[in-house]
């Protein structure tokens, strides 16, 4: 394959994944084996509810109206690359072109929504999801100008074998760290006392809650001179930065 | 490079923070119903893997570049072009899965920006060079403004630091607002040393009082950035 073709190959897989994904999304509403996903009835019925349409009709609509259009950005995409193999370029274009500009309007009317919910983080994301679509279409029409060239790769043997060779010593260390860290998973966190009669715990980036429950279990059974009197969760602000996943302090008094 | 680096290292160490991408990945597939590490570990040495070869490539290209291979490097570079993209589609589909709408637009932008580096580096191939020298009466004005400016800079950043870095340690003083409840309004230096440092302070000085509850002022009541982190304590008369 040449090299502009490739390009636009990945161009067409990744949107087509995008919005083929996107419409999965909608018909998969909850968390399953294998899928999480977006709840985003409830986020429609959330931002409808703001506005004071408390009837979920309105979110069902809307939503319903979303993910016809999506549906409509896969088939487009979809049919590009369809065309796109078998080499009819026009058809390409067409179906293409059609695609960026229902998907351009989807993001304009997610625009819209944000504005209206007073959204600005989720209108900053929209703001460059239809930015970068936008720059696809470019992208997608400039390679068809530029003169192809044959690929010289001299040395690609070499390649192949440094990259070979440092993703088996990345999967040693890969391999080495999680069985390391594992047991963060299930194993109570120790505390340390920092103040009279209050414990820190400090949590790594595996645990959850189980870990939490094992942890106070553990505190109380180690300690059962002492009585819990509150457990306080210590703000991202208390984190040396990255370093700490969560801070929690358990205060004590004698029993 | 780096996020070769960072997969070698998995945590944090002296010098070193990175990205613990095993619990990341980990909890991911778990939130999936897929609870085996064996899975964040192959999905994990997978993703290594790429970027490995991305890196290999790029850094290829980097060293045809030097030695005035421009042909040879072209080819490296849209080899390298090609496995990132591949990657980053390959992360917004995981995004999508494990409904990651932040990590979604990240990625997406990190494909965007491969994208157009690709596009940027074959437009500049037919850019003729232009003579970049600069006239000598400006060339000292410019170096004068920026060693007047630098020397600023530098005065006043070593003496925020001689006067406030203690704000990195020192307790915080206590200001009753109201009957058995104390506010407590930390710098943006203060960790949870100082946190810590405080607590042992206000039970110090109020050995009377029995600590019932710590309320964190949400985001919304602060005065944007001018309000670091404030906490009040809330007490009751020990018994």
């Amino acid at each position: 394959m040449r090299e502009k073709n490739i390009i636009r190959l990945a161009i067409l897989v990744f949107w087509t994944f995008f919005w083929g994904l996107s419409v999965m999304d909608k018909i998969i509403p909850d968390v399953h084996c294998l899928w999480v996903g977006k709840d985003f009835y409830a986020l429609f019925v959330k931002f409808f509810g703001s506005l004071g349409l408390k009837n979920p009709i309105f979110a069902t609509i809307a939503l319903a109206s979303i993910s016809a259009i999506e549906v409509l950005n896969f088939v487009f995409y979809l049919l590009a690359g369809f065309n796109f193999l078998r080499g009819d370029e026009a058809q390409t274009q067409k179906w293409f072109f059609r695609a960026i500009f229902s998907s351009m309007t989807l993001f304009a009317l997610f625009s819209i929504g944000d504005q209206v919910f007073g959204d600005r983080f989720q209108l900053l994301e929209h703001g460059l999801f239809w930015i970068v679509l936008v720059a696809s279409w470019i992208v997608f029409n400039f390679v068809a100008n530029i003169e192809d060239k044959p690929i010289m790769l001299n040395g690609s043997k070499s390649v192949i074998l440094v990259g070979v060779v440092m993703t088996i010593f990345i999967s040693f260390s890969i391999k080495s760290f999680s069985s390391r860290t594992l047991s963060n998973i299930d194993s109570p966190v120790m505390g340390i006392e920092v103040v009279d009669g209050v414990y820190k715990f400090d949590f790594p980036f595996l645990a959850d809650k189980i870990v939490w429950e094992k942890t106070i279990n553990n505190f109380k059974k180690e300690h059962p001179e002492l009585k819990i009197n509150y457990i306080y969760t210590g703000p991202g602000e208390l984190n040396s930065k990255k370093k700490t996943h969560m801070l929690l302090y358990v205060f004590t008094e004698a029993v | 490079m780096f996020n070769v680096i960072d997969k070698i290292i998995g945590g944090s160490v002296f010098l070193w923070v990175g990205r613990d991408r095993f619990a990341q990945f980990q909890k991911f597939f778990a939130s999936a119903g897929l609870d085996s590490p064996i899975i964040a570990d192959a999905a994990l040495i997978v993703a290594a893997g790429l970027e490995v070869f991305a890196f290999v490539l790029f850094a290829g290209a980097l060293l045809h570049f030097m030695k005035n291979r421009i042909e040879t490097s072209r080819s490296w570079f849209f080899l390298g072009i090609v496995f990132t993209l591949v990657i980053f589609t390959i992360f917004s589909i995981g995004d999508h899965i494990f409904g990651d709408r932040f990590e979604l637009l990240e990625h997406t932008l990190f494909w965007f920006i491969t994208l157009i580096s690709w596009v940027v580096y074959n437009r500049l191939e037919g850019v003729e060079g232009e003579n970049l020298g600069i006239e000598r009466k400006q060339k000292l004005g410019a170096v004068a403004v920026a060693l007047f400016l630098v020397i600023v800079t530098s005065v006043s950043v070593f003496d925020y630091n001689e006067n406030f870095f203690h704000r990195r340690t020192s307790a915080l003083e206590t200001e009753m607002v109201g009957e058995n409840l104390y506010k407590i309004s930390f710098p943006f230096l203060g960790g949870s040393i100082v946190f810590e440092k405080s607590l042992a302070k206000f039970k110090e000085e109020n050995p009377n009082l029995r600590i019932i509850q710590l309320y964190t002022v949400p985001n919304p009541l602060r005065l944007k950035k001018a309000d670091s982190l404030i906490f009040y304590i809330v007490t009751e008369e020990k018994s």
